[in-house]
């Protein structure tokens, strides 16, 4: 168990050191009455002591540079440090966010380029990176298609339609822009049943947001009829891009229909998740929707960027300042290093890589659905509940071979499910010690199923109690 | 270049074992007339080619080469160098959400020592994870309290928040049909307190107050919240988290909700971003927080862990009764501004807004002191003040950055009845030497006039 820092507090020590004050600085103070009068609780301690406390946290936790990753939905792809040395580069990291825009022109340019680049790559017409992550893309992406709607005059529509196999923030995202969330029904295919879509669409719907490929990690050949589905009813089809890697230059969200969508730089793009965030999550769209599009945007003029703060039409501004603007700086340089050839061999590759793992797994699971997949698939891990075995034993197992555990329990739809998704960059070898860690546990299954069960053994931590946690909140820690 | 790690061997291996005659084979169920053919040549760059050209478009970037007065909500401060250390280590910077936590102790006990730091700086019972920004935190405070208390639809906000933060609170209440009163200021830029207390009532949900001001001013919050505590209303503030080393806490002034964007301990300037929301309240509101809380726990031998919890609010379990949509956080800008504030520590966090403070009142004191330079008041303050030097903003502008100083923001941009005011930011990383040119430029500037 590691004490917490502020269980590591040592009276009187620190680690600041203060720039020397000033005989004609000391004389000024502020109002007694209005400062703080309860003690700051924080720990004190050195600087070895702090540096030798995270190497100590660092120990316990992985990363993609660490192991094997394949997290469904999450696309942990290598994540290239010279991403991160050029963003760290003066130029970009010391610019104030309000500064004059002939001083900050590089800034600009990168805005500028990664809108187009990024426009091309989805057949997009316009866009804006100020999203932070993904939810916050999506929440600004509905929140044009409101703007469209009342534009119009058409107020009746109230509602957005998801597929049941999305992912959460959908749902979440359509609430809190004020509309009603409608399920529709995946068929057993493992595609959007259209019967149901058609029930259900009217003229009460704003939108149907849709991944695709879908969280299956099955492309939805239908996407035309759908897209005619809904535009035939007056709504918009909004394109949730988690799943954009297994597409990049095979087939445009613009040119199957979409009007609007996000892209998760921090997957696609190889941005480094950071164990949560910060993300990147910019949108999307095509010209109808572009004079909604959040503001600030960034023009050019000839060789010079501007910068422009007020239009109209625009939903407005949606975060402080920019956006994670050092979290797209590392896409954009990702971007240019590929170019159209390499990044297409993205989608080639993770593709290739998902469908390997799959006919490999085939052997121990059973595998819903059996057609070709994209760059993930979903696994139904229920073919040891008779040992008392679930997906999540599985998964915790996985940990002890050293390897992250896929996604499990999403989607929502699948029994006992379990989500892969490989990405890309892994090799070969990789994806075959994953199939021999789990034809291991298969076996432990067999023998001794208890290993299983308790597992994992081998982490930091034995399985913790997520209930406890809940029943009672312990949220802070103690100064000792 | 690319990333990927299998060749023609191992491909034509791999497309043996899936039985399948290439790779355009597994991409059949994509639609013939909405495939594009791949690209023959290849149009990437090598690693060094990249950063050549990134170094490019850095170098035109020149706002680095002025001493910089901009504030408004971003400051520069000097970054401890052990912060960029921790955050590059690869357990950190490239894990993913903690979804496994036996896989992610690291991570999660960090997250939970954020929240108890940012619990011990406000002052309040229980802290989240994170949220993007200042800006949606405090939208994301105002949802909070209008989810906790649902026959109320009203907040009273004051007019002297930071403008961006105004403007993206309406973006996310204008779904909901809130009614939105603001609280005016006086010509010192202090909130109006008696209008304060008139505009709030028993429909009144929130008051969100900025500490400081976006005029750098320390409005006396207490006696506002003494009014919205009779109402039944919640009281947010929002802080630059700085303000906490010398200036009342948040509970100690009567918050119920403490927002705000912790870029001042710990991130870098980096146009805009990531910078990091955050987010502290009473316990009794825990429930009704967005975003994502660590707590503690125990492991099958009993041991201590930490895992995600509460998660009940949150989209992936609640989906379209979540309490809000947020996924994907700022996590690592949340360890780096853990890392500074133990690095400070609590002499330090004192010291170092101290230091904020008196270069700031210096700088002030003396451009008051030359004649014509107008302040825009004497309401107490902490590490940024307005004034006028009798100028339209852009004669004065031309002056000072002529002199390679970016003097401040332009005030009348945001606020018309400010116009020809600069607003000018001090840290602790602006020397004597430095505040004495300004101080000698703006003569030059008065002595023209």
């Amino acid at each position: 168990m590691s004490k917490t820092c502020f269980e590591k507090t040592q009276p009187g020590q620190h680690a600041y050191s203060m720039s020397r004050s000033d005989s004609e600085f000391d004389c000024f103070l502020p109002p007694l009455r209005l400062l703080r009068k309860n003690e700051l609780m924080l720990p004190e301690m050195s600087e070895i002591d702090i540096t030798r406390h995270f190497c100590e946290l660092a120990a316990k936790n992985v990363g993609i540079d660490n192991e094997f990753y394949p997290l469904g939905s999450c696309t942990m792809k290598f994540n290239p440090r010279v991403n991160e040395q050029c963003s760290a580069l003066p130029g970009f990291s010391s610019g104030h966010p309000l500064a004059p825009e002939e001083m900050v022109q590089g800034n600009l340019q990168i805005i500028f380029e990664l809108v187009e680049m990024l426009c091309a790559l989805c057949g997009m017409e316009a866009g804006s990176l100020l999203p932070c992550a993904g939810a916050h893309g999506e929440y600004t992406g509905i929140k044009m298609i409101s703007a469209y709607h009342s534009s119009r005059g058409d107020h009746q529509r109230s509602e957005i339609l998801i597929p049941d196999d999305a992912h959460g923030t959908n749902p979440a995202t359509a609430s809190m822009a004020g509309y009603r969330a409608i399920s529709i029904h995946t068929n057993v295919k493992g595609e959007v049943d259209l019967d149901h879509l058609r029930q259900m669409a009217s003229e009460r719907t704003a939108a149907l947001m849709l991944t695709n490929p879908n969280t299956l990690g099955l492309f939805n050949s239908q996407i035309r009829d759908i897209a005619e589905i809904i535009h035939g009813q007056g709504g918009m089809l909004y394109y949730d891009g988690a799943n954009l890697n297994a597409i990049l230059n095979v087939v445009k969200p613009g040119e199957m229909g979409f009007d609007v969508m996000h892209l998760n730089l921090h997957k696609t793009f190889s941005t480094p998740h950071g164990g949560g965030g910060p993300g990147s999550g910019p949108v999307l769209c095509n010209e109808k929707l572009a004079k909604f599009l959040p503001i600030p945007r960034v023009e050019k003029d000839g060789n010079h960027f501007k910068m422009s703060w007020k239009d109209v039409s625009s939903i407005g501004q949606i975060c402080s300042f920019h956006g994670n603007f050092a979290i797209y700086l590392r896409a954009y340089l990702y971007a240019k290093l590929h170019g159209n050839y390499g990044l297409r061999r993205i989608a080639e590759n993770a593709v290739l890589n998902a469908n390997y793992l799959k006919s490999k797994l085939i052997q121990f699971f059973t595998i819903p659905y059996s057609q070709s997949c994209m760059h993930e698939f979903v696994i139904q891990a229920d073919n040891y509940l008779d040992k008392g075995i679930k997906a999540l034993d599985i998964a915790k197992r996985l940990l002890d071979y050293g390897m992250h555990a896929p996604t499990i329990y999403f989607p929502l739809i699948v029994k006992e499910c379990m989500l892969v998704e490989p990405t890309e960059v892994e090799s070969k070898a990789t994806l075959d010690q994953f199939v021999e860690a789990m034809a291991a546990i298969i076996e432990e299954i067999q023998q001794d199923p208890e290993l299983v069960r308790t597992a994992p053994h081998k982490t930091p931590v034995s399985r913790l109690d997520e209930v406890l946690a809940a029943k009672k909140p312990i949220l802070k820690a103690q100064l000792k | 270049m690319d990333f990927i790690s299998n060749q023609k061997a191992q491909v034509n291996a791999m497309l043996e074992a899936i039985g399948a005659g290439s790779i355009e084979e597994l991409f059949a169920s994509i639609p013939q007339n909405l495939k594009h053919r791949a690209p023959h040549r290849d149009d990437g760059l090598s690693e060094s080619e990249g950063v050549i050209l990134m170094e490019e478009i850095a170098a035109k970037n020149t706002f680095s080469s002025y001493e910089s007065y901009l504030g408004a909500g971003a400051y520069e401060h000097y970054l401890p160098a052990v912060i960029g250390f921790i955050c590059s280590k690869s357990e950190f910077l490239t894990a993913y959400t903690p979804y496994q936590p036996e896989a992610s102790q690291g991570m999660l006990q960090a997250t939970f020592e954020f929240q108890s730091a940012i619990c011990a700086l406000t002052g309040m019972d229980v802290s989240n994870a994170s949220l993007y920004d200042g800006a949606t935190a405090c939208a994301e405070a105002m949802l909070m309290a209008l989810r906790y208390q649902k026959e109320r639809n009203k907040v009273v906000i004051a007019s002297s928040l930071h403008p961006h933060y105004f403007s993206v609170v309406k973006q996310f209440l204008s779904s909901h049909g809130t009614l939105i009163e603001r609280i005016p200021f006086d010509k010192d830029g202090s909130l109006d307190r008696a209008k304060a207390e008139a505009l709030i009532d028993d429909q009144t949900s929130a008051v969100l107050l900025p500490y400081p001001s976006f005029f750098g001013v320390i409005d006396e919050i207490k006696q506002i919240s003494a009014k919205a505590k009779a109402c039944g209303s919640l009281m947010v503030v929002c802080a630059n988290p700085l303000v906490y080393g010398l200036y009342a806490s948040a509970e100690e002034i009567g918050a119920d909700i403490a927002v705000g964007d912790i870029q001042p301990l710990g991130l870098p300037l980096q146009f805009g971003g990531p910078y990091c929301g955050y987010m502290a309240c009473r316990q009794d509101l825990v429930r009704q927080m967005p975003g994502r809380i660590v707590g503690e726990t125990i492991d099958a031998e009993g041991k201590r862990g930490f895992v995600l919890t509460l998660q009940a609010r949150e989209q992936h379990i609640r989906r379209e009764k979540a309490t809000s949509n947020i996924c994907t956080n700022q996590a690592l800008a949340a360890l780096a501004s853990l890392v500074c504030m133990l690095w400070y520590g609590r002499q330090g966090l004192r010291e170092l807004a101290l230091t904020n403070y008196q270069r700031t009142a210096y700088l002030r004191h003396r451009l008051g002191q030359l004649p014509g330079v107008v302040l825009m008041g004497n309401a107490p303050f902490f590490n940024e003040f307005a004034l006028s030097f009798g100028y339209s903003g852009a004669e004065a502008f031309e002056h000072f950055r002529h002199r390679g100083i970016e003097p401040g923001l332009d005030l009348g941009k945001y606020y018309p009845e400010f116009n020809g005011y600069l607003l000018v930011a001090v840290t602790e990383t602006k020397t004597k030497g430095m505040l004495d040119r300004y101080i000698q430029v703006a003569s030059e500037l008065m002595v023209r006039k």
